[in-house]
């Protein structure tokens, strides 16, 4: 019998894209888990690295599977697998630390050196038939859940580690979340699951408003026409929103825009907290003597870290957080190319490329 | 002995102990290194093993090689070690993770339940010619610290963590119950750090001299005074008890000017009356750690903990950080725990030094022993 074709979506060079028979992954150490996957969510990553065929220093020089927001069925385990079986749904968490730096050893593997993520270069992504993953890296999917809804644990995921681990965010905090796109509106679910006042979305983009204000948020900003001087677009915003005297407790940006930045940190009360989330240009004007003499707490957020996982499922399990709803385009595996090509604008939040076993047809069998 | 050969101080079953020999460990994974054993302290865990069989759920079922307390020097290396050459001095830290659970992704290795930890049943100990362990759990020596200062890194580790738990910072009264080698260390390392005052605890006038004057760790000592033999023989009630241990906490304040009390307060001794008179003591607000092993269950002063806001935390081995800052805090001088070795033996003599940390008295402190000769 021939050996089951890995059918891969690759990025060759920017814009050059196809599709490509891999070979099958193999279980090579005792912990691994091989994995179906059924559904991968785009990222703005994604489509950078598509649009650009890099990210700072991270350069695509070899052809890369693209994708990493993925769910997916367990198909093969290693001989000392214990937490999963074989038909289990999992999220996957697609980033393997070193496990033996200081980073990794101190339980903020996110920060390790040596960290192969999924479609960062030089490994391949998730848009593939089998995926192969250490079982701590695989967590478990409640039967109630779609695959769908599990691969946007790993966005929610990013936004629970924003909101929990780096912003600390507790029961009546007043938030206010610079960016309406799936990150932000994550940022603003977290909050209102855990108790927040008042979550103010603020965006410039009517449509994401909208649907802020109809998903999570409380008060919703159109930044559009807001003063380019700083103090006074955050004193527009804070009025606007009736956010309290004083300021806002949090300000998550998830723009990754300069303006966001800098009249966030004008937004936030004395002593509170500021997230950066977004990513944008490397170098801002930043308000370093208001972060100052409030005596901010000025935080980076990047990726997850132990427990974001299991607490972002919980989140969908129990309904506190709906994701169902930001998924506004479902598209079939063979479709991939048409998706990414149409992810530079309009009015969809997340579209999600089912794995090739959903097809009745491989792509490189057609 | 040839070089196949490994030398070894086993347990075999309660009481019965043997020189023999087992396999020599070889190289199995990429981050895998040997290490010739240079030098071993005995703890008392070692020889609670080889007395009672037992340590509460880690039963010994099979013998062991004993030892856990240990330095040496690398002799082969796995295919991905890049921390250390062969011919380096280590210190090991004698309890590898597993990597892969709940408690190690989010850093605290120190309860992951499937360690291997030298010397705990099932797994041998580190009094061999030859160890094997994972490259990430040896730290280089600087070329002046000897073995022996390698080896006594394991309590000072024992101590920084203990340190660490409490959140012992510069400024803060510190008192410590206990001045034998864990309670000597935590001094040590509570002064190193910038504690205001340290004082040491202990009801051994020469243990208490250790701490005044010889290793210099305490700022004052104090022996707690006991309640009296009732005329009648009959023992006190636990509520008698309880009311001296919070006398006894007056008195300590009283005499050392403690004020509202010291920020922390550690206990390395496990006994009763000392863990009463340490929540007693502790400043409101304050934090009580509990370091010693005695009974697993005392008469504890519950409602003061619960009124006083008083933070309470158990400390156990090492975390992530803990063994290099031992390390350092040795190399720079800054802790000198040879000062606390009593009894030096050769490897073939390990019995009788196992046998001199039982007897005990206030002549044995820290008993070392020394790897295989060649």
């Amino acid at each position: 019998m021939a050996s089951r074709t890995n059918s891969s979506f690759v990025l060759f060079s920017p814009q050059n894209v196809g599709f490509e028979d891999r070979p099958e992954p193999q279980i090579s150490d005792p912990h691994e888990v091989l994995l179906r996957i059924k559904s991968t969510g785009i990222c703005g990553s994604d489509v950078h690295y598509y649009n650009h065929g890099r990210i700072g220093k991270y350069e695509v020089r070899s052809p890369m599977v693209l994708g990493h927001e993925s769910a997916g069925v367990v198909i093969k385990v290693g001989p000392k697998v214990t937490t999963v079986k074989i038909g289990d749904q999992v999220a996957l968490e697609p980033g393997i630390c070193c496990r033996y730096c200081v980073y990794c050893r101190k339980g903020i593997y996110n920060l390790c050196p040596k960290m192969q993520f999924a479609a960062t270069p030089p490994f391949d992504g998730t848009l593939c038939d089998v995926y192969c993953l250490p079982e701590d890296f695989c967590h478990k999917l409640p039967d109630t859940l779609s695959l769908d809804e599990g691969a946007m644990a790993e966005p929610l995921s990013v936004a629970v580690h924003v909101m929990l681990k780096q912003a600390s965010v507790k029961f009546g905090d007043q938030v206010v979340v610079f960016g309406a796109g799936p990150i932000g509106l994550l940022c603003c679910a977290v909050a209102r699951a855990y108790g927040a006042g008042k979550i103010v979305a603020v965006d410039i983009n009517e449509a994401r408003l909208l649907f802020a204000k109809r998903y999570a948020a409380t008060d919703v900003i159109n930044a559009t026409t807001t003063s380019k001087d700083a103090t006074e677009a955050a004193a527009m915003i804070s009025k606007k929103a009736h956010v309290q005297t004083g300021g806002a407790d949090i300000v998550v940006d998830a723009s990754g825009v300069e303006s966001s930045i800098r009249a966030g940190i004008h937004i936030v009360k004395p002593g509170g907290t500021f997230v950066q989330a977004g990513m944008g240009r490397d170098d801002v004007n930043f308000p370093i003597a208001a972060m100052c003499s409030k005596e901010l707490h000025v935080k980076g957020s990047f990726r997850y870290g132990p427990g974001d996982y299991e607490c972002a499922i919980k989140l969908i399990e129990t309904g506190k957080v709906d994701v169902a709803s930001l998924i506004t385009d479902i598209v079939p595996f063979e479709q991939a190319e048409d998706a990414f090509r149409g992810m530079s604008g309009g009015n969809s939040i997340k579209t999600v490329i089912r794995g090739p076993s959903m097809s009745t047809k491989m792509p490189s069998q057609a | 002995m040839t070089s196949t050969t490994n030398p070894s101080f086993i347990l075999r079953a309660v009481k019965d102990v043997v020189l023999g020999d087992i396999p020599k460990p070889q190289i199995e994974g990429a981050h895998d290194v040997i290490v010739k054993v240079g030098q071993t302290g005995i703890c008392g865990s070692d020889v609670h093993y080889w007395q009672r069989g037992r340590i509460g759920d880690f039963v010994l079922n099979s013998p062991i090689v004993l030892g856990h307390e240990s330095s040496g020097t690398v002799v082969e290396i796995g295919a991905a070690v890049k921390n250390l050459r062969v011919g380096d001095k280590v210190a090991i830290e004698p309890g590898v993770p597993c990597r892969h659970c709940e408690y190690c992704r989010s850093g605290s290795y120190n309860l992951c339940p499937d360690t291997v930890f030298a010397a705990t049943p099932p797994h041998n100990g580190t009094l061999s010619r030859f160890y094997k362990t994972a490259s990430d759990y040896c730290y280089p020596l600087p070329e002046h610290m000897t073995l022996e200062d390698g080896a006594l890194c394991e309590p000072v580790a024992v101590a920084v963590q203990i340190c660490k738990v409490g959140n012992v910072k510069a400024g803060q009264k510190v008192v410590v119950f206990g001045c034998g080698p864990i309670g000597l260390l935590v001094q040590s390392v509570a002064k190193a750090y910038g504690a205001k005052v340290v004082i040491g605890i202990d009801i051994s006038q020469s243990r208490l001299e250790l701490a005044s004057s010889v290793l210099k760790c305490a700022d004052g000592v104090f022996s707690p005074p006991s309640l009296p033999k009732k005329p009648d023989g009959t023992a006190y009630s636990i509520d008698e008890e309880s009311e001296h241990s919070a006398k006894v906490a007056q008195i300590i304040k009283d005499n050392f000017m403690l004020g509202e009390g010291p920020e922390v307060v550690i206990d390395a001794t496990g006994a009763q009356s000392c863990i009463q008179t340490g929540v007693n003591l502790t400043k409101k607000g304050g934090t009580y750690v509990q370091a010693g092993m005695g009974r697993e269950n005392v008469v504890f002063p519950i409602t003061t903990a619960c009124i006083r806001d008083l933070t309470i935390r158990g400390s156990i081995r090492y975390t992530a950080g803990v063994y290099p800052q031992a390390v350092d805090l040795v190399a720079s001088g800054k802790i000198q725990p040879q000062k606390l070795v009593t009894h030096r033996f050769r490897f073939e003599e390990a019995e009788q030094a196992f046998e001199t940390v039982r007897r005990g008295g206030e002549d044995v402190l820290k008993v070392m022993i020394e790897g295989v000769r060649d």
